[in-house]
């Protein structure tokens, strides 16, 4: 495959050939990137000048003052909980996920099968439903709006995925090696937890990067399940700009919505491939 | 991959020493994650059918009345509008984001230099959260100071204040829904076309074959299954979506953005009619289970 790339680099006619698969790249450009720089160059005007027509896309003067006025106590709370709600999924969801995905790998039966069947097709019941049900049943609790109800949520919506992006990992383990385990004397407990999750590492940071990336964005769960501002997500806090603004707000609205945006951009910049991977545990590859 | 194969049914066939007694511990190990199924998903689903056959007030559950909540759904004047505009967002959103994923998809798959880069431009949009993306396209068409005003007016025609008709508002959300998830199409798409055999391609191009001929007469059969799974898929996504209308619309104006997830949340939310809530969630619920039974039909074919 890779030998063949130069030979046809040089043939000739290659550019023309070349030029509408660049086309479709420039026209992607365009339709993509004007809302995100316009929020970008947003972020970093003075608030009088957010609201200039007709709009100006270079900051004139350049101002920070959006990014340091973030720094509020109900702004750090929204990312602090966001950051609980993401850790908090994915220790549970593995906590879960990994010795159901293991006994689905390896102790097949039709019981079993039908199991993880139907925990999938549960997994693809509108969110929506669920959170309103869960609302409606807990609203008079304590159990609404607190940390172990939406980590419980988020980690019910993402496990079947999890279990089946799981069940990859493992079943690409060699059996040989957990039999000898067993001759040696290993418990079925042992052989999971010496054996097969330092072999499924790079499939967990996988899962570890899907939940994160699906907690931080989540909007809705945080906005039925968490009553109270206290308790609200980074999503939440981005929409109540919009929602409850008043006066100009432009300006650290773009601040925010960058600042939220960077925990996913980074991760995603640094674990490229195993964040496509997760991406498409999903879909067509199961 | 056929040694694990050969290990397993070995495995299979060994005397029973390893079933009976020690078989039945092996169901410890899903008990959590039944435990976290019944909670989220079956208690949920089952709080949900008994509101509906019984009337509510407020979030409190009154009498039984049987299928009352049902006839009312379906006598709602409304109800026939909001399939309309789930049918119209749906279909409109898959109509723009297959041939877009799919596209970006050849592309990727074509390009050598800048790869990486230029996937990352391809993803963009869907890195971003759907609130992101919701409150995004509100502040860049914002009628007063948003740039697609001031492009709109440079080409001679109004302000775009496409969020005050309720066909315009259906046409936006429906375009920023399509924008927001072309690259999970994309994605998909990518992770099929790594499959298809090049050497097909080179055997058609010796018998004098174009690219066109290529797509037609190799690349599509080799899709079929995947084009119908990312359809599927991306259906399952818009039927359920809430998220970005709520942060743009909140289904109005005029009920013009309201789909039947739309309606689940409003009448909630807004009109706190959670047994008609549940009504219509029961009927999202066998919507989303229909494409649930075709995704799982085409899953089996993929793999078998």
């Amino acid at each position: 495959m890779t030998a063949t790339i130069p030979a046809r680099r040089r043939r000739p006619g290659h550019l023309l050939r070349r030029l509408p698969i660049w086309a479709i790249v420039a026209i992607t450009a365009v339709l993509v990137l004007p809302p995100i720089l316009w929020i970008l160059s947003t972020s970093l005007k003075t608030e009088a000048n957010t609201v200039a027509f007709p709009p100006v896309w270079i900051p004139n003067p350049l101002s920070f003052d959006s990014y340091t006025g973030l720094f509020t106590s109900a702004n750090v709370r929204f990312f602090a909980n966001s950051l609980i709600y993401a850790i908090g999924s994915i220790v549970l969801a593995l906590v879960v996920c990994v010795p159901a995905a293991y006994v689905a790998t390896r102790f097949r039966g039709r019981r079993m099968e039908s199991l993880m069947t139907g925990i999938l097709v549960l997994s693809m019941v509108p969110g929506v439903v669920v959170f309103i049900a869960l609302y409606s049943m807990f609203v008079k609790t304590s159990l609404i709006n607190s940390y172990p109800l939406l980590i419980l949520v988020y980690t019910g919506i993402i496990c079947g995925q999890t279990i089946l992006f799981l069940r990859n990992f493992i079943e690409n383990i060699p059996v040989e090696i957990e039999e000898a385990a067993a001759i040696d004397g290993c418990s079925r407990l042992q052989i999971l937890i010496r054996i097969v999750l330092p072999l499924i590492r790079p499939g967990i940071a996988a899962v570890a990067i899907f939940i994160f990336v699906f907690v931080w964005n989540d909007f809705l769960v945080g906005t039925v399940l968490a009553t109270t501002e206290d308790m609200k997500t980074v999503q939440n806090g981005i929409v109540r700009y919009i929602s409850t603004g008043f006066g100009n707000f432009w300006a650290s609205f773009g601040a925010f919505v960058i600042v939220a945006f960077i925990p996913v951009l980074g991760i995603f910049v640094a674990f490229q491939r195993w964040f496509i991977a997760g991406l498409t545990s999903g879909g067509v590859k199961s | 991959m056929s040694v694990t194969q050969e290990q397993r049914t070995a495995r299979a066939l060994k005397p029973p020493t390893r079933r009976g007694r020690n078989d039945r511990a092996v169901w410890l190990y899903v008990v959590p994650v039944v435990a976290v199924f019944l909670f989220v998903f079956v208690g949920p689903l089952i709080f949900t059918a008994w509101t509906a056959l019984h009337e509510t007030t407020y979030y409190q559950i009154k009498e039984f009345s049987g299928l009352n909540s049902f006839t009312e759904l379906f006598a709602d004047k409304d109800l026939p509008k909001q399939i309309g505009t789930t049918l119209a967002f749906s279909l409109g959103a898959l109509a723009i984001a297959l041939p877009l994923g799919f596209a970006s998809a050849v592309v990727l798959n074509k390009i050598i230099r800048f790869k990486r880069t230029v996937r990352s431009l391809f993803l963009l949009p869907w890195l971003m959260s759907q609130a992101t993306v919701g409150t995004l396209w509100l502040w860049f068409l914002n009628p007063n100071y948003g740039p697609g005003t001031a492009i709109t007016k440079a080409l001679g025609f109004g302000p775009t204040d496409v969020f005050s008709s309720p066909a315009s508002a259906l046409v936006a959300v429906t375009l920023i829904t399509a924008w927001w998830s072309y690259p999970q199409a994309m994605v998909l798409f990518l992770g099929a076309l790594q499959t298809v055999p090049t050497e097909l391609y080179e055997s058609l191009r010796v018998d004098g074959g174009n690219a066109w001929q290529g797509f037609v007469n190799i690349t599509l059969p080799f899709l079929r299954n995947t084009i119908v799974s990312v359809v599927v898929v991306l259906l399952m996504l818009y039927v359920q979506m809430v998220t970005i209308i709520l942060v743009t619309t909140r289904g109005g104006p005029l009920g013009g953005t309201e789909t039947l997830s739309m309606r689940v949340f409003n009448k909630t939310f807004q009109d706190f009619d959670l047994s008609g809530a549940s009504a219509t969630a029961i009927l999202l619920f066998a919507i989303n289970i229909a494409l649930t039974l075709v995704a799982i039909r085409f899953r089996r074919k993929d793999t078998l």
